[in-house]
């Protein structure tokens, strides 16, 4: 017999799932709908669909979402690609060297973690500015560059510690450069811890808010997560198409989401079961 | 830790060893030092300077920038929001995601499904999120609507009132981050190796005697992780706060620290008095940090 609980579970599970997806099931829904019928049945599903407010995201006059789609697509590439190889070379010789200053070094690099970005921003701002990297892009890359750096030797840190180094000793010995032996011997072991490093910093690195609404400026366009803030005043009376732009803005993470789910659980529960 | 081989090979000479700094450890700590490093030092010498962005004379202030802050109610008022914001962000995911956790702990498809489902708003910026949270709760807004269908007269203020809308924010922080906890506590669950659970259930252990003395040791990792993430977060919200309500309604009813140091500093011109507020945040965030990382990692069983 079928106990009672093994009827509860499920249906009480999908219940809160329900009510938890609600947020989320108003978006998607109000998208697909005209205007007056948000208002007059915001919980109903969209029928018939309209593609009009896709349409109006996609056709706006200032191309704001074209223009801030490629900001973020070349922001989020440069900045994961140049985080994975700082961090697994800079973790890579600070677990292996036995130099003393490795240790503090360790230390400080990983106290960047805590750090809120609201405390460095300012400065920030004027060290790219003396350089000249004030408002363009390559400034917002070697910010998220930097910033990020402590998560990703944490997390190649933590992993080079489990490999063992003999391999990288017999490849010493016969004699290959260092950095052609990391690159052919070593990073090839690092895959997993490459691809949570990837996974996480290109979340957050599409995602983030204030360093490209900071560095980046008024002038020098925007990121699709800044270009929702910006068109919310524009659509205060029209919800389906700012739906839809935060719907767009969003997609691709959840795109990568839906295609790497295992490696992002992964990744995410490396540190909690040690 | 590896053992000591007798020809590692990051030894040998000084020549090799300085062109495997080079090329290995020097970008990123460069970088590091010169955009992390530089502007933590830098904030905390402005915060004993009078700098604002207008007057390019600059003095010493001393102390006085951070005793005026401490003389200023609305400094405290801004400390306090960040507590309060702070202590419901660590407190209900971690206590609600267990639970779910608990309930969704099980191996099929549907189940898997669900989990998703939890995750999904982890992975939205935070402007997204408050961007649909707002659209739901203006006065006359979609959970408004359906408290009206209930029999409620009006719903209330979520975001204008000023006695709700610290908890307003509050709330959808949580359910952004419930997800992240629910699934750092399953992954935690399944390391809880299954003879302990019989050997406990053989004993005559009842349910709740098993989480006491079985489940909950054995996921002090999972708490160490959720709880040190959930501070960090609910510690610097900036971005929920900007968009839902602009530190208001009124004068700095939901501003939080980062809210505020961003307001004086960044989009203001009083570099000066944000940089020492800055200062006090920073030293905030690494003494609680330590002191919880202490706590916790004393009670984790190593196996």
């Amino acid at each position: 017999m079928i106990s009672r609980f093994q009827v509860v579970r499920p249906v009480f599970a999908v219940a809160l799932t329900a009510l938890f997806f609600f947020p989320i099931y108003i978006v998607v829904t109000g998208m697909l709908k005209p205007a007056d019928e948000i208002q007059s049945s915001p919980l109903g599903l969209p029928a018939p669909l309209t593609g009009e407010n896709l349409e109006a995201v996609f056709g706006r006059e200032d191309g704001l979402f074209w223009s801030s789609l490629v900001n973020s697509v070349q922001i989020t590439v440069l900045s994961v690609l140049l985080l994975t190889l700082s961090s697994a070379m800079l973790a890579h010789y600070l677990v292996r060297s036995k130099a003393r200053w490795t240790k503090p070094a360790m230390l400080m690099l990983l106290s960047g973690l805590m750090i809120p970005p609201a405390v460095i921003l300012q400065p920030v701002t004027q060290v790219l500015d003396a350089v000249g990297l004030m408002n363009t892009l390559p400034g917002v890359v070697l910010s998220n560059v930097a910033y990020y750096l402590p998560f990703g030797v944490f997390v190649f840190a933590g992993f080079i510690g489990t490999v063992p180094v003999d391999i990288e000793e017999a490849a010493g010995i016969d004699g290959a450069s260092r950095l052609r032996m990391f690159w052919q011997v070593v990073f090839p072991t690092l895959r997993p811890a490459a691809a949570s490093v990837m996974i996480f910093l290109g979340v957050w690195v599409w995602n983030d808010f204030l360093s490209p609404l900071v560095i980046l400026g008024p002038e020098s366009g925007t990121t699709v997560t800044v270009g929702v803030y910006r068109s919310v005043g524009e659509y205060s009376t029209n919800f389906g198409t700012l739906y839809a732009f935060s719907f767009l803005a969003s997609l691709p993470v959840l795109l990568f989401f839906v295609a790497l789910q295992k490696q992002f659980v992964a990744g995410l529960t490396a540190g909690s079961v040690k | 830790m590896p053992g000591s081989p007798r020809h590692h090979p990051l030894q040998g000479g000084w020549l090799r060893r300085a062109r495997e700094f080079s090329g290995f450890a020097l970008p990123g700590l460069f970088l590091y030092g010169v955009l992390v490093l530089v502007p933590i030092v830098w904030t905390i010498v402005l915060g004993f300077t009078d700098r604002t962005r207008f007057e390019p004379q600059t003095g010493w202030a001393g102390l006085g920038q951070f005793s005026r802050l401490f003389q200023d109610d609305q400094f405290w008022l801004v400390l306090k929001n960040t507590f309060v914001v702070t202590l419901i962000v660590v407190i209900v995911p971690n206590v609600l995601g267990l639970g779910i956790a608990l309930l969704l702990n099980r191996e099929s498809l549907l189940y898997r499904l669900l989990r998703s489902v939890f995750f999904t708003p982890v992975i939205l910026s935070g402007i997204v999120v408050s961007v649909i949270w707002q659209s739901l709760l203006r006065p006359d807004g979609v959970l408004n609507a359906i408290l009206v269908d209930l029999g409620v007269d009006s719903g209330p203020r979520w975001l204008s009132d000023p006695d709700l809308a610290l908890y307003s924010i509050s709330g959808i922080l949580c359910w952004q981050m419930l997800g992240f906890c629910v699934v750092v506590y399953i992954a935690g669950l399944n390391s809880v190796p299954k003879e302990l659970h019989e050997a406990a259930l053989m004993d005559g252990a009842g349910p709740l005697r098993r989480f006491r003395s079985v489940t909950w040791p054995m996921i002090a990792a999972s708490v160490t992780i959720n709880t040190v993430m959930l501070l960090i977060s609910g510690f610097k919200v900036y971005e929920h706060i900007l968009v839902l309500t602009n530190g208001g309604p009124g004068r700095n009813a939901t501003a939080s620290i980062a809210f505020d140091v961003i307001e004086k500093g960044v989009r203001g011109d009083r570099i000066g008095a944000a940089a020492a507020e800055a200062t006090i945040m920073l030293a905030i965030i690494v003494a609680i940090t330590g002191v919880v990382l202490r706590l916790l990692q004393r009670r984790e069983v190593h196996v």
